[in-house]
């Protein structure tokens, strides 16, 4: 277990490393740099200032050593657009999106496993037919198009739920502003994670309840319950750990076009005005969070797929 | 089993649309939801309430940074106050200095400021405030701040005594009270000495202190900066309570928002939701004069644009008329000079004017030799054809418009490349390596007519991106931007807008009117663009 844990940091590291080296070098060759997001009336003179004062008059790799230097200490540097360092930026708009991540994982997994399994046990019939056409809907309709549509409904025609935003937070918190402004993007998000586990704890199951087992289980006259939530469920979870394993890095490292819509200061939004910016610093420090959470993850669900299934051994 | 599942889930639902219908109507992010006194009459300003404006990302509380663009803009010119403002006619009019002159030879402006003003923090208000921000960040060329261009003939700024300053320039810029009106505000030296200005953040970032008519309550990263009322401003107070930015990077979002009374003012950049905009209910849209213009401009490095006819060509080539009626909804009127009509008093359109005629424009261009002489559609001249690479950056109504002048030029038999990039893209190619032939845009500037930023000869390196040179222009914009008789410069500029006309250093597209969006009943906002009637948001109120 221990060379297991080794072994993955070690590849971590060399994934991180590589991360980085690519999208520092795409970034600062990607056209149009700090000095071009100024407005067009600055003067040569104010961009050339501005240049200096950012050290972009530097080689491209002396400022990339420079960089990693800096960060394998913990200091991600200081956002070009803000002044502020870029760990307190990345700090102070991460909770937001735990915040939907939370929610629409805890609601997908729920209501997407209860569906998967009426759509296993019901194959063929009506309930399965509705679940499978509703997740391809879910699956197809792009987020910026059902986000602006349900803005249409619920903000501006029915007025019940506000349009953007995330409520306010600290003294003046109010429970019920807080759940109106989730309700929407949780509500897209879901639409586009619930599918994925419906369809995945649909077909995990049906090759379950097909297996000898399961025959032998009912053989023994079980009740049709115990046959499917003690004995077949537990066994074709294991793929459906995997899926969430893989949304929720997905989720955290921001849902740029949600989070844009529904104006959530998110990751998503950090993204944005990073790369809008061109804040060379802020970029770099997002990517090194996705990229962490992402390894994080993938070695969570490596260890919890132990967990499940005895089976599978982490050597 | 299952019908509890399924009655679970409905429930479920039920709940959900139960919770948001209770809600209606009690939920707090109206624009002015908060005071509900209701002791006053039904008529004339009453204080209280709040606005909410949009602004796309966080904002830096300095009006000099150079990270301070459009959203910062709008904030700090609620927070903080210049020596001058721009009047409700657009000339610039009295705001911390009472009134100013120029020495006979135009060399030394002395402004003469309030002796009644403190900052948020309640120190007071001096010259050595205006010194410091102009001497100590205005005019330090290593800092490279925001707007310090309009600056560049001032040599210092001298502290006469605690309420007096005198400019003393290299030679004489009579629009010099109209620069200081534009996002030239003055930041506190007692909290800026010592320090880098751009490193500043706990100001920059966090606490601003100005002498504005509002000053900042909360300031929240991603999502909102509240101001409130500041009730020692040295004008009239404010009759709001609170002003609200939120920010919204999305435009489609700033429009949902007004339509659901979650904003209530701001100037539509796309035009596209306009009609969305003119049918809702409580929500009034307005054209607003601006001094803007926007313009088609071709690269006079490049021999092929040198030749006057190849531009006037071009000009004849473009039914603008119908793009302002098009994309632009109506909200634009033809330019044929860069002077708007928004400054009445310099603004002439007795100059040459091109009106939309493809057979003149075919004329023109075979006068200046190019003709389609081998019969593919394209003109050509010594076997060359006319190839046109049109670049433009990605914004507001810039693609819509761009597409329709290049089907219009393609249709006089020239043949354009359309390479609609990300803005800082265009940025780097087009102003700052001028590596383009044509390129679309607009610029926005002090309510002066003195141009000679963007068409002067010694402006190639900055404004001037499409290198024009003409030393009679130049003449007449050096002889307007030191004549200080408003008479003289009335004439010197008639004069220059025939030329421009005549020459066309940029083909004059339109004057694009501001689509301003308000909320009906925001009340008490003058009738100027957006940006200028910040300047007098302490006279906004609401009325329900």
């Amino acid at each position: 277990m221990l060379r297991f844990l080794l072994n993955r940091l070690g590849q971590s590291v060399v994934l991180l490393l590589i991360v980085t080296v690519i999208t520092f070098f795409l970034i600062n060759l990607a056209p149009g740099g700090p000095a071009s997001t100024m407005r067009m009336e600055a003067s040569p003179e104010e961009r050339q200032a501005m240049i200096e004062k950012l050290g972009l008059d530097q080689p491209i790799y002396v400022r990339y050593i420079d960089w990693i230097t800096h960060a394998v200490q913990g200091d991600l540097g200081i956002s070009f657009t803000s002044s502020e360092p870029v760990i307190q930026r990345i700090s102070e708009r991460l909770p937001y999106t735990i915040e939907l991540t939370v929610f629409t994982i805890v609601i997908s997994v729920i209501v997407g496993i209860l569906l998967g399994v009426l759509s296993a046990i019901k194959r063929g019939k009506a309930q399965d037919h509705i679940i499978n056409f509703m997740s391809v809907i879910g699956l197809s309709v792009p987020a910026f198009w059902l986000g602006l549509m349900l803005i249409l409904l619920f903000s501006i025609t029915l007025g019940w739920l506000p349009s953007s935003g995330v409520g306010s937070r600290g003294a003046d918190f109010d429970l019920w502003g807080w759940i109106s402004h989730l309700i929407l993007p949780v509500l897209i998000l879901t639409t586009t994670v619930l599918p994925n586990i419906v369809r995945f704890t649909r077909s995990s199951m049906l090759e379950v309840i097909s297996q000898n087992y399961i025959r032998t289980v009912r053989a023994k006259g079980a009740k049709e319950s115990i046959v499917l939530y003690v004995h077949a469920l537990r066994n074709a979870l294991i793929p459906v750990v995997t899926i969430i394993g893989v949304l929720i890095p997905r989720l955290l490292s921001g849902a740029v076009i949600t989070e844009a819509i529904f104006g959530w200061t998110g990751i998503g939004t950090l993204i944005i005005e990073a790369a809008r910016g061109r804040d060379y610093p802020l970029v770099m420090g997002v990517t090194v969070m996705i990229t962490i959470v992402v390894v994080v993850c993938n070695l969570f669900v490596d260890l919890v797929y132990s967990r499940i299934d005895p089976r599978v051994k982490n050597v | 089993m299952k019908k509890s599942k399924w009655k679970f889930l409905s429930t479920l639902l039920l709940s959900v649309v139960l919770l948001a219908a209770c809600s209606y109507g009690g939920e707090s992010t109206t624009t002015s939801g908060e005071k509900e006194d209701g002791s006053s009459s039904a008529s004339g300003p009453k204080k209280g309430g709040k606005v909410s404006i949009p602004i796309v990302a966080d904002p830096t509380f300095n009006p000099w940074h150079p990270n301070a663009y459009a959203e910062s803009n709008v904030i700090n010119r609620v927070l903080f106050s210049g020596l001058t403002q721009p009047g409700k006619d657009l000339a610039p009019s009295p705001d911390l200095a009472t009134k100013w002159e120029a020495s006979e030879d135009g060399l030394e402006w002395t402004f003469y400021l309030r002796d009644d003003v403190l900052w948020h923090d309640g120190e007071k208000f001096t010259a050595e405030d205006v010194a410091y921000t102009f001497n100590e960040i205005a005019l330090n060329k290593e800092l490279g701040a925001n707007n310090a261009s309009y600056f560049q003939k001032v040599k210092e700024v001298q502290v006469v005594d605690d309420f007096t300053v005198k400019f003393m320039m290299e030679s004489p810029v009579a629009a010099l009270p109209a620069y200081l009106s534009f996002n030239t505000e003055i930041v506190p030296k007692h909290i800026f000495e010592g320090n880098d200005p751009w490193e500043l953040t706990s100001f920059n970032k966090k606490t601003p202190v100005g002498t504005g008519s509002f000053k900042l309550k909360s300031y929240t990263s991603g999502q909102s900066v509240v101001l409130e009322r500041n009730d020692d401003y040295y004008g009239e107070t404010a009759l709001l309570d609170e002003v609200e930015y939120k920010v919204l990077a999305d435009a489609n979002t700033h429009v949902a928002q007004i339509l659901s009374g979650e904003l209530s003012i701001f100037a539509l950049d796309d035009l596209a939701a306009l009609d969305r905009i003119e049918k809702a209910k409580g929500v009034t849209v307005e054209g607003r004069e601006t001094t803007r213009f926007f313009w088609l401009i071709v690269n006079q490095q490049v021999e092929k644009y040198q030749d006057v006819r190849v531009r006037q060509a071009l000009l004849h080539a473009i039914d603008r008329q119908n793009i302002i009626d098009t994309v632009l909804k109506g909200y634009g009127t033809i330019a044929d000079a860069g002077i708007a009509p928004a400054l009445k008093e310099y603004y002439t359109d007795d100059v040459t004017r091109y009106e939309y005629d493809p057979e003149r424009a075919k004329e023109l261009l075979a006068e200046a030799g190019w003709k389609d002489t081998d019969g593919d559609g394209i003109v050509d001249k010594d076997g060359e054809p006319f190839k046109i690479d049109f670049e433009i950056g990605i914004q507001g109504d810039l693609e819509a418009v761009s597409q329709m002048v290049q089907q219009y030029l393609v249709k006089v038999g020239l043949d354009v490349k359309l390479n609609a990039m990300e803005w800082n893209t265009m940025i780097q190619d087009v102003v700052v390596n001028r590596d383009y032939e044509m390129s679309l845009n607009w610029w926005r500037y002090p309510a002066d007519p003195d141009l000679s930023a963007y068409m002067h000869s010694n402006s190639i390196k900055g404004m001037n991106i499409p290198a024009y040179q003409n030393a009679e222009l130049d003449k007449l914009l050096d002889a307007g931007a030191q004549a200080s008789d408003v008479e003289e410069r009335k004439g010197i500029y008639l004069d220059a807008q025939k030329l421009m006309a005549d020459e066309l250093p940029y083909m004059f597209l339109w004057y694009p009117q501001e689509a301003q969006v308000r909320v009906d009943k925001l009340k008490g906002v003058p009738e100027l663009s957006f940006g200028d009637a910040l300047h007098y948001i302490h006279e906004w109120y609401i009325e329900e």
